[in-house]
């Protein structure tokens, strides 16, 4: 059970309408690792995520999660989206028990938890708080105790940390890892940023330009863990990946920029 | 919040004054004979009879119909409408075959509709509260047929990827989207309502703000016309007062749209 790999894509390929957007992919994912996604813009990594969480499902190919084909959407996984996807008329408590309330649980569990989970994602006070009254950090933190609470054994991060501001982004990147490396859940994060990838990552993907975007590069991140994320940019070893993903990466943004512009 | 306090009540009092003004010179246009006091009237005579109107308590159970013909008809229609506005919202091939037919009804003036319905449900409140209804329907739909088609995809995608199955999607994200809609046009709803029913009043009954309108008209009484508009507007403000707030509690997870409140962050 413990050796079947989290997510396996199978020869996956996405064409909408006549353009390929992805073409024929495969990897695998193990249980409990992180891996990043990384690539040029609109090279498709959303695209990628939509299908293993099954909102999106794949032209030609077959993921499997866990051992088992996915069809329609993938009840192992939680989604953190990039924009805001909280809830507007629910308070904070409300939006952090959604999951559970949805999968049934009592009132009072569901807000022991959800209180347990405010208090640790710093919010103690701002329960009854709507999300318009929260700044753009806190709102993310309650979207990843919505996400987290509810125990998922794949998590799904599409560029949730972009729109941040840099102080906000890596208090955010800190809480993330701690919280992956306390649990047994997997994690599949977005990126466009190679840095965030590599410090937070056990294996990086390199995905190509488009259109008839492939998988261009795996690249393991053999780092020590735990990691500590100021230090670790100082890190020769992290430099060291840091130019060899680029290498191939920056070859797949220009491709890219020389398609824009031609 | 003591300065939002100062602009609002500056507002008031300014409102008060302009009020005032125009009821003082319409007042002394009238006293100098510069317009016709018979066509005209004079506010002093109008709030004179308003005042004999509330003293005697003539005026209280047309008042009361009123009120109740509107109330019914905003109930009904809301029902009506947003129970086919979910409906239509969810099913677009139905939303495509009725569209031509609710075009057409929503672009039916409601007052030829009047004469029709006096025909069929007779002089009482409930021709009134038809043609209430037929007002309310069409903007509830409408709010609540915009309210579930513009809901945020992520919410949806969010949503299920929780968990939620078709009937927790709609009952944690599709009905309040569509109740924001709802609530907001409020004010809309509630104030077409009276309109339409003080139409319907007018145009035959034996009881509320309307037919004494359109009594005091019959006897070339301007003086009682405006009196029942003036006990109208009061009626209204006070309405308008009450559904604000109701909106301000109903829709409290959205930022205030005061223009002259500060940003609370509260």
């Amino acid at each position: 059970m413990c050796d079947l790999p989290a997510v396996a894509a199978r020869n996956i390929s996405r064409a909408f309408g006549s353009v390929v957007a992805i073409e024929n992919i495969s990897f695998e994912v193990a249980a409990r690792r992180f891996v990043s996604i990384v690539g040029p813009s609109g090279c498709g990594k959303s695209t990628l995520l939509n299908m293993i969480a099954g909102l999106t499902s794949p032209s030609e190919g077959q993921i499997e999660v866990f051992g088992e084909p996915l069809v329609g959407i993938n009840r192992r996984a939680a989604y953190m989206f990039q924009r805001d996807a909280l809830l507007p008329w629910k308070t904070v408590l409300g939006n952090i028990q959604f999951g559970l309330c949805l999968r049934g649980y009592s009132q009072k569990k569901s807000l022991e938890k959800a209180q347990a989970w405010l208090q640790r994602i710093g919010l103690k006070g701002f329960g009854n708080y709507y999300p318009y009254q929260l700044s753009g950090g806190m709102r993310k933190r309650v979207a990843i105790a919505q996400c987290w609470i509810v125990e998922p054994d794949l998590v799904l991060m599409d560029e949730p940390f972009s729109a941040l501001d840099v102080h906000t982004r890596f208090r955010m990147e800190e809480e993330i890892l701690n919280l992956a490396s306390r649990s047994n859940t997997t994690v599949i994060f977005v990126t466009h940023d190679l840095e965030e990838a590599i410090a937070l990552s056990d294996e990086v993907f390199v995905l190509s330009a488009s259109p008839r975007t492939r998988l261009v590069g795996r690249y393991p991140i053999a780092l020590p863990k735990p990691r500590n994320l100021i230090d670790i940019k100082s890190d020769r070893e992290f430099q060291n990946l840091y130019q060899t993903i680029w290498r191939d990466l920056r070859k797949e943004v220009l491709k890219d920029g020389d398609r824009v512009h031609s | 919040m003591t300065e939002y306090i100062r602009k609002k009540s500056t507002i008031v009092i300014l409102q008060l004054l302009l009020a005032s003004a125009v009821v003082g010179i319409w007042e002394y246009c009238s006293a100098s004979n510069i317009v016709d006091p018979f066509f005209f009237s004079r506010p002093s005579a109008i709030m004179l009879r308003v005042g004999h109107w509330t003293a005697t308590g003539f005026v209280w159970s047309h008042l009361l119909t009123t009120l109740l013909e509107t109330i019914l008809s905003f109930l009904i229609g809301s029902c009506l409408g947003a129970v086919l506005g979910f409906v239509l919202g969810t099913l677009p091939t139905a939303a495509a075959l009725l569209d031509p037919y609710i075009r057409v009804g929503n672009a039916l003036p409601r007052v030829v509709l009047a004469p029709i319905f006096l025909l069929w449900f007779g002089l009482g409140i409930w021709s009134k509260v038809a043609l209430g209804v037929t007002v309310v329907f069409f903007i509830v739909f409408f709010n609540t047929f915009r309210g579930v088609r513009e809901v945020d995809p992520l919410l949806i995608d969010n949503a299920r990827m929780l968990g939620a199955s078709s009937g927790q999607l709609a009952r944690h994200v599709l009905i309040p989207s569509a109740l924001t809609w709802i609530f907001s046009s409020l004010h809309i709803s509630i104030g077409m309502a009276i309109v339409a029913v003080v139409v319907g009043e007018y145009l035959g009954a034996s009881k509320g703000i309307g037919y004494l309108i359109a009594q005091a008209e019959g006897v070339f009484d301007t003086t009682g016309m405006f009196a029942g508009m003036a006990v109208l507007a009061f009626v209204v403000l006070l309405v308008g007062a009450a559904v604000g707030r109701l909106e301000r509690r109903l829709l409290r997870w959205k930022p205030l749209q005061d223009s002259l409140a500060p940003n609370r962050f509260p």
